[in-house]
């Protein structure tokens, strides 16, 4: 019989299995929470003791979706029946809907300036990290220390000055100061990610290609980037995280035109108190792409987070 | 501890890190402990000593 | 060695090549690659601390422009590093900080040390626990509120489950005793995973052939994780816990949610004081010289967070 003395038994790993299976249950409890809460009705979300069997509704997102407001039974009665579902469920209510709310705008805000600064930080972080990892540049480390500790200031911090800089400069509550500081903030991961990517790419395949007739250029976009794209979509997808789930700068410098879905979303009120349904449907739909990323590009996100953290 | 007082003599870049180090995490703590002002109120000169000392030895050769 | 190859490139190639060659050179590329960088980092970054650090020095209020400018010398600083409320801000943070780093690591270490058991599967249930991680959590933090609702919320229900509790009878973020722990709870819930992911690179960096060998010289399992498993994921674990602790040290978005800072000032961490006095109370000099004594703070930390890091990686 032979067996690595190295390797667990099947009870051990049977042990470890259960232990941690348990701890994920555990921890993913409050995620199922938020979901499930969004599909509630506003009575079923605050009972005593909390449903865990209960009747799905869509009241949250449509409460999440438009703006409403109270009208006395007699005006609503002279309306005539509602034409919509989303009308009825709201007039059960004794309520109207007045018009859209500000959710969608919030969410393509997030969208446009997550994405934007997402292609911008990859794309100058990309560059500069092929510049770092192939030539001398006069005081690398300096730099790249430089660039690292940036990342780690505290926002509140940061923007005191970016918040008068802003302000002169008319940038304060628009996409493009928006975009610009998220771009900031996300260039020195995305260059100290990038360069260790492209420091593992073997410097043999440009040489060669630079034997072959290539200028340094096509050498770059030919050779390296095609050998870096995995790295390059791991590191946008950690950009886009860090801009879709920022808040310290989103709630200091934009109020209306640019604001982003995590300041809103706290602040969603219904007519007496909290509306925890709305404020859950909220959050599903702005954290489910996000559980659902994690999921499917597990292979590649995993390996970035212990690489971005460990690895120089 | 006599190899750590040469390192120091002939600035060399480790034992001098080494020095920084100490006093940036003194700081650190200073700042934050619950036991007297007057160490909170000096702490930020302990680490701001300990940080551009950082800096600057950084660059002494191995 | 460079030129060697550059003198066979130009051997090469044919003469127009050669001269677009030799027209961008390596050097310019360098510099075109780097500069983009380096200039949106000056304006977004230097910039703007060369003009906290102005700031610091005078007595400036952005809801008073009309007032004169004085310039104080440390007038600033000598407030903050004398003020006891200040003081309790970091105290509260330096509670925070450490009670977030002793669970996070015992959890995530635990956990580390299970999954490297290579169950079966154990790849999806490690992204499942990291899930809490990759969200907002400024989002995540406002719902945990809900959670923590006497009588109605799910923790309180938990904890009443468990402990035979009113459930009604606690409320987490609400009361003096409790609230630095309701934030802490979260932190940890959030975090845990970042450490387990620190460990877990740090454990698999452990080669087989070193527990062969303890095995052959009959060492115990227990004294093969105290002399080999421990010692070697350690340098990991420092990577870890100062990067949760410059992380923690920071700490604005999870807990402005959950409690704001209250009730009075118990949960009030440093970025939450910090905010106030500069968004709130808009004494701009005075937040000012605050920022620069956390960026000396926090550049202190990180030198040595990369100091740890080099030998990580020498290994």
């Amino acid at each position: 019989m032979s067996y690595s003395i190295t390797e667990p038994s099947s009870r051990q790993k049977w042990i470890a299995g259960i232990l941690v299976v348990g701890y994920a249950l555990l921890t993913l409890l409050p995620l199922v929470w938020i979901i499930a809460t969004g599909f509630k009705t506003p009575a079923d979300a605050i009972a005593y003791p909390p449903k865990v069997v209960f009747t799905p509704s869509l009241e949250g997102y449509v409460n999440l979706f438009t703006s409403r407001s109270r009208v006395t039974p007699e005006d609503l009665a002279a309306l005539g029946p509602p034409t919509t579902w989303y009308d009825a469920i709201v007039r059960q209510y004794d309520m109207v809907i007045t018009g859209p709310s500000r959710y969608g705008e919030r969410f393509m805000n997030s969208v446009i300036i997550g994405f934007g600064s997402t292609f911008l930080s990859v794309f100058l972080g990309t560059i500069a990290a092929y510049a770092f990892s192939r030539f001398k540049v006069p005081l690398k480390d300096d730099l790249l220390f430089f660039i690292l500790s940036t990342r780690m200031m505290p926002p509140i911090a940061v923007a005191i000055p970016i918040f008068l800089m802003y302000r002169e400069l008319g940038l304060s509550d628009t996409h493009l100061g928006m975009i610009l500081l998220y771009t900031a903030v996300n260039l020195s991961l995305s260059v100290w990610l990038l360069k260790g990517f492209i420091d593992e790419i073997p410097i043999e395949y440009e040489e060669a290609a630079l034997i072959d007739g290539y200028t340094r250029f096509q050498a770059f976009y030919k050779v390296v980037l095609p050998q870096a794209a995995t790295g390059i979509a791991s590191t946008a997808i950690f950009c886009l995280i860090f801009a879709w789930n920022e808040y310290a700068f989103a709630v200091l410098l934009t109020s209306g035109t640019a604001q982003t879905a995590p300041p809103f979303i706290p602040t969603i009120i219904g007519a007496g108190g909290k509306d925890w349904p709305a404020v859950a449907a909220g959050a599903t739909l702005f954290l489910l792409p996000i559980m659902v990323f994690t999921i499917l590009l597990r292979k590649h996100l995993l390996r970035g987070i212990t690489f971005g953290a460990v690895r120089k | 501890m006599s190899n750590f007082i040469r390192g120091l003599m002939r600035l060399r870049r480790g034992p001098w890190e080494m020095v920084a180090t100490i006093l940036i995490a003194a700081g650190v703590v200073m700042l934050m402990q619950p036991l007297a002002l007057v160490l909170f109120t000096y702490s930020f000169l302990v680490t701001l000593v300990g940080t551009v000392l950082f800096i600057i030895v950084s660059h002494f050769p191995e | 060695m460079h030129d060697d190859l550059a003198q066979r490139v130009a051997a090469a190639t044919p003469p127009a090549l050669a001269r677009r060659l030799r027209g961008v050179s390596d050097r310019t590329i360098a510099w075109l690659f780097v500069t983009p960088t380096i200039l949106l980092l000056l304006a977004v970054n230097i910039f703007p601390l060369n003009w906290t650090i102005r700031l610091s020095l005078t007595n400036f209020r952005t809801n008073r422009p009309n007032n004169p400018v004085e310039f104080v010398g440390i007038e600033n600083y000598r407030k903050i590093l004398t003020n006891p409320d200040t003081w309790a801000s970091l105290q509260a943070t330096a509670h925070f900080l450490i009670w977030t780093i002793v669970l996070q690591v015992l959890i995530g270490f635990a956990l580390a040390y299970l999954i490297n058991k290579k169950f079966r599967g154990n790849d999806l249930w490690t992204t499942l626990i990291v899930l809490p991680m990759m969200l907002s959590p400024a989002v995540v933090g406002n719902f945990w509120t809900f959670l923590y609702q006497p009588q109605i919320g799910l923790f309180n229900y938990f904890v009443a489950f468990l402990t035979g509790a009113d459930p009604a009878s606690f409320s987490m973020i609400g009361e003096v005793s409790l609230a630095p722990w309701a934030i802490i709870i979260v932190d940890t819930w959030m975090w845990t995973p970042f450490v387990m992911l620190i460990c877990l690179a740090g454990l698999r960096s452990i080669p087989p052939s070193i527990y062969e060998a303890a095995e052959c010289d009959r060492a115990s399992k227990w004294r093969q994780f105290w002399t080999i498993t421990l010692p070697m994921a350690l340098p990991f674990l420092m990577l870890a816990v100062l990067f949760r602790g410059i992380e923690n040290f920071k700490m604005f978005d999870l807990v402005v949610q959950l409690t704001g800072g209250g009730p009075g000032a118990t949960t009030q961490l440093t970025s939450i004081d910090l905010k106030r006095e500069a968004f709130e109370k808009w004494r701009t000099g005075f937040a000012s010289a605050y920022a620069v004594i956390l960026f000396v703070t926090v550049f202190g930390l990180a030198s040595i967070y990369v100091k740890a890091l080099n030998k990580v990686k020498d290994r």
